[in-house]
């Protein structure tokens, strides 16, 4: 029962209730520290005081050995690149020859990678170390009320069977959150600066020195001038994502239930192997069939001599939709053709997945309504727009927003399918983009292929800040909607 | 009579859809037996059969196309990546579902947040860490990236431990269980086929992954590739008349395991996806 009263409780915390926690514990913190006894007091130059003065001993000598990591490795490690990082470094990378011994020295030069890397580092530990600090005094005081008061306090053995109860989340989550901090929160933070400085081609580490220019990157993102085509290209690229997204979601979504529906009608006979030669395709990596698609489909592929043999090509010609003079289909070479080819194969792609989904959803529709709109006369349509539809609409809903989410960023079937494309619209080349790129492998080959990273940061705030928001729509749902406790 | 045509249409309609989907399948397994080394552009079937493709792609390595260190390398990558993040993942689904700690929904909310930045972007950053570290171009340096973040996948298998009735968790407590038993002997025994599902899921996406590797190695030499890019490297302009058929017989040798592992898992996974959905 408790757990349901904290789940209630917890609905309502949001930004202000969040400072509102930091304001109280400092001024639990001012309260510690005015009221505490010697101990208390002496814990504020050596952490493990406290715990010294009521024998804990292991938690003592633990805590001030922490403290000594942080600061011996806070002061010899990590200051001296955070004292640099206003300028990101200013000595270059020089080279000297020296005639005498015949060898290359090198100068004591400055990383501005480097710098900002293990700048960020130490700017987290000591916020973590703050935290800490504060806390540690809270429980030092707060342990010296319980003495006091003489309730008893944790021996060390019994602080680590706590692990196994009541701190059993630190115990689950401590190795998983480590791994997240290093992989994705430090990564993230330091592509975020690296938008706000010039770290491209041209500036590069350890050769060369990279610096803050501000808000630069994000003003050429929007400009459109003679040599800065970035706000042209961006303009392109968004729109085609965006449309990209949303009709790959619906159409795949849409497909997937059909084709569940169909599989799982009645009369239908072997529904599980229908299903399984569908999803034999998924059974193959993506990088496999998408390349091998991207062949087929090519200038010279066998689609191309299929069309012609079988008149296609001819066909288009005389509609108008080729010139001419074309000797093939260009499914993956033009703007136009290569988008209606991905989406076609997106279809391709993604309608078995939607298909398993869809099949699990429809296997759970409660029968009872479907039953009693037959008795009521509704034909097959009415119960399927009617009832079928709300139902897994009611479902997949939310996830839906999700899987929009999922395409703004769908990386292997652009890529995969127009690695090899070339766009003939010289502002698109300026800027590195062409007419197929999602936000993503834009980012993706400004990184890989030219080496302009501040650009490519600036395009993965931008995709993040319409991800997030589109996910504000689904977010009461999937976090305030207090749903989890109801079906226990 | 009606009746009847209608039962066959609709099989006809399905066994048509169904050989749209599998031409590119078809097309995949049958160029592995062409003796044309390159794309054949003429015909679907090729003209002279063979299986000196598969002779050469497992027993002749060479520079361009080293199949059993491409295989071998993903498949280290794979198991370990496996372990790891299947661990991460389980015990992350367990904290947020059946644990009450402060701070859990602000946890929650935050690794949904971070879960919106694109992917690409944080690992760009891990290259530069992983090049000064030593680690690029090296399979440890992939493990750690692809099993390292694993633990915010932990959605799905949330969503079913949500489904295990309170009343048991309370019920050992009484009997003095501590939590950690409750994990070990009585959620994670419960939870066997959402635990293969997580284990399988672990396995294949480093295994199915591109764009991470194509990141990551920059190594010239094909002994360092992963199976992703050594055989999207095989699809070069200067490569592709020489060695398509190789990639085919490539791909369809990874894609064997993983069709068994999905044919047999299949309900698992439907399972899975709509777990913690369709309850609601």
């Amino acid at each position: 029962m408790s757990l349901f009263t904290s789940f209630k409780l917890e609905k309502d915390v949001n930004m202000g209730s969040f400072f509102k926690n930091i304001g109280n514990s400092l001024k639990e913190f001012g309260v510690a520290v005015a009221k505490g006894d010697i101990w208390v007091k002496l814990s504020l130059i050596i952490m493990g005081a406290g715990y010294f003065g009521r024998k804990q001993i292991a938690r003592g000598i633990l805590m001030t050995l922490l403290q000594c990591g942080v600061i011996a490795s806070l002061v010899t490690v990590f200051f001296p690149y955070m004292a640099k990082l206003n300028t990101l470094g200013t000595v270059q990378r020089e080279e000297i020859f020296d005639i005498v011994t015949m060898k290359k020295t090198v100068n004591d030069y400055d990383n501005s990678l480097l710098i900002l890397l293990y700048g960020i580092i130490g700017i987290l530990i000591i916020v973590a170390f703050i935290a800490l600090y504060i806390s540690n005094i809270r429980a030092v005081y707060r342990e010296q009320k319980m003495q006091e008061n003489g309730e008893h306090l944790n021996t060390f053995s019994e602080d680590l069977v706590s692990f196994k109860n009541e701190n059993f989340h630190i115990t689950l989550l401590t190795l998983p959150s480590i791994g997240v901090l290093l992989i994705n929160i430090i990564p993230i933070l330091f592509m975020v600066c690296i938008a706000f400085t010039n770290y491209d081609e041209n500036h590069q580490p350890p050769t060369y020195l990279f610096t803050w220019v501000g808000i630069k990157n994000f003003i050429s993102l929007f400009t459109n001038s003679q040599t800065i085509t970035f706000g042209y290209a961006f303009v392109r690229v968004l729109v085609w994502t965006l449309v990209w997204a949303i009709i790959a979601t619906a159409t795949t979504f849409f497909g997937g239930i059909l084709l569940a529906q169909f599989i799982n009608h009645e009369h239908t006979m072997g529904k599980g192997l229908w299903r399984t030669l569908f999803v034999i395709t998924i059974g193959i990596p993506q990088f496999v069939t998408l390349l091998l698609i991207s062949k087929m489909f090519g200038d010279y592929g066998i689609v191309n001599t299929w069309c012609a043999d079988v008149g296609i090509l001819d066909f288009f010609k005389n509609i108008g939709l080729l010139g001419p003079g074309a000797a093939c289909i260009p499914f993956l070479s033009k703007p136009g053709w290569a988008h209606v080819t991905i989406i076609l194969v997106n279809i391709w792609v993604g309608i078995p997945y939607q298909m398993l989904i869809a099949t699990g959803i429809l296997m759970n529709i409660p029968t009872d309504q479907i039953e009693s709109a037959r008795i009521d006369g509704a034909n097959k349509f009415q119960i399927f727009w009617k009832i079928t539809m709300p139902y897994v609409m009611f479902i997949t809903g939310p996830s839906l927003i999700q899987s929009v989410i999922q395409n703004i960023n769908n990386f292997n079937v652009i890529y995969l399918l127009t690695y090899n494309y070339t766009t003939t619209d010289m502002a698109l080349a300026n800027s590195n983009a062409k007419e197929v790129d999602l936000l993503i492998t834009w980012l993706f080959r400004l990184t890989n292929e030219y080496s302009n990273f501040k650009m490519a940061s600036v395009i993965g705030i931008i995709t993040f800040v319409i991800c997030a928001s589109l996910s504000l729509l689904t977010f009461s749902r999937m976090i305030g909607g207090d749903k989890e406790g109801i079906y226990r | 009579m009606n009746k009847t045509i209608k039962k066959i249409i609709r099989h006809i309609v399905l066994a048509l859809l169904a050989f749209i989907w599998l031409i590119p399948i078809i097309w995949l397994f049958v160029t592995t037996f062409s003796t044309q080394k390159g794309i054949n552009t003429n015909h679907f079937f090729p003209d002279h059969w063979t299986l000196d493709n598969y002779y050469q792609l497992f027993f002749k390595p060479d520079a361009a196309a080293n199949f059993p260190a491409w295989f071998a390398n993903s498949m280290i990558i794979g198991v370990c990546c496996c372990i790891v993040s299947s661990l991460f993942v389980t015990m992350t689904a367990y904290a947020f579902s059946c644990l009450d700690f402060k701070g859990r929904k602000q946890l929650m909310s935050f690794s949904l947040i971070l879960g919106m930045f694109p992917g690409v972007l944080s690992m760009i950053a891990m290259y530069f860490v992983l090049k000064l570290l030593g680690l690029s171009d090296s399979i440890v340096g992939l493990i750690i990236l692809y099993s390292g973040a694993s633990g915010l996948g932990y959605l799905v298998l949330k969503g079913f431990f949500d489904t295990i009735p309170i009343s048991l968790h309370e019920a050992a407590r009484l009997e003095g269980a501590s939590e950690a038993t409750i994990f070990t002997r009585i959620v994670l025994p419960l939870s066997k086929p959402m635990i293969v599902y997580t284990i399988i899921n672990s396995f294949l996406t480093p295994w199915m992954d591109f764009v991470l590797a194509r990141l990551m190695i920059k190594s010239k030499n094909s002994a360092d590739w992963t199976m992703a890019i050594g055989l999207f490297n095989l699809l070069q302009r200067a490569l592709v008349n020489q060695y398509f058929t190789i990639f085919c017989c490539g791909g369809l040798m990874i894609a064997v395991p993983i069709s068994i592992l999905f044919i047999m898992t299949q309900k698992f996974y439907v399972e899975g996806v709509t777990g913690g959905a369709v309850k609601g």
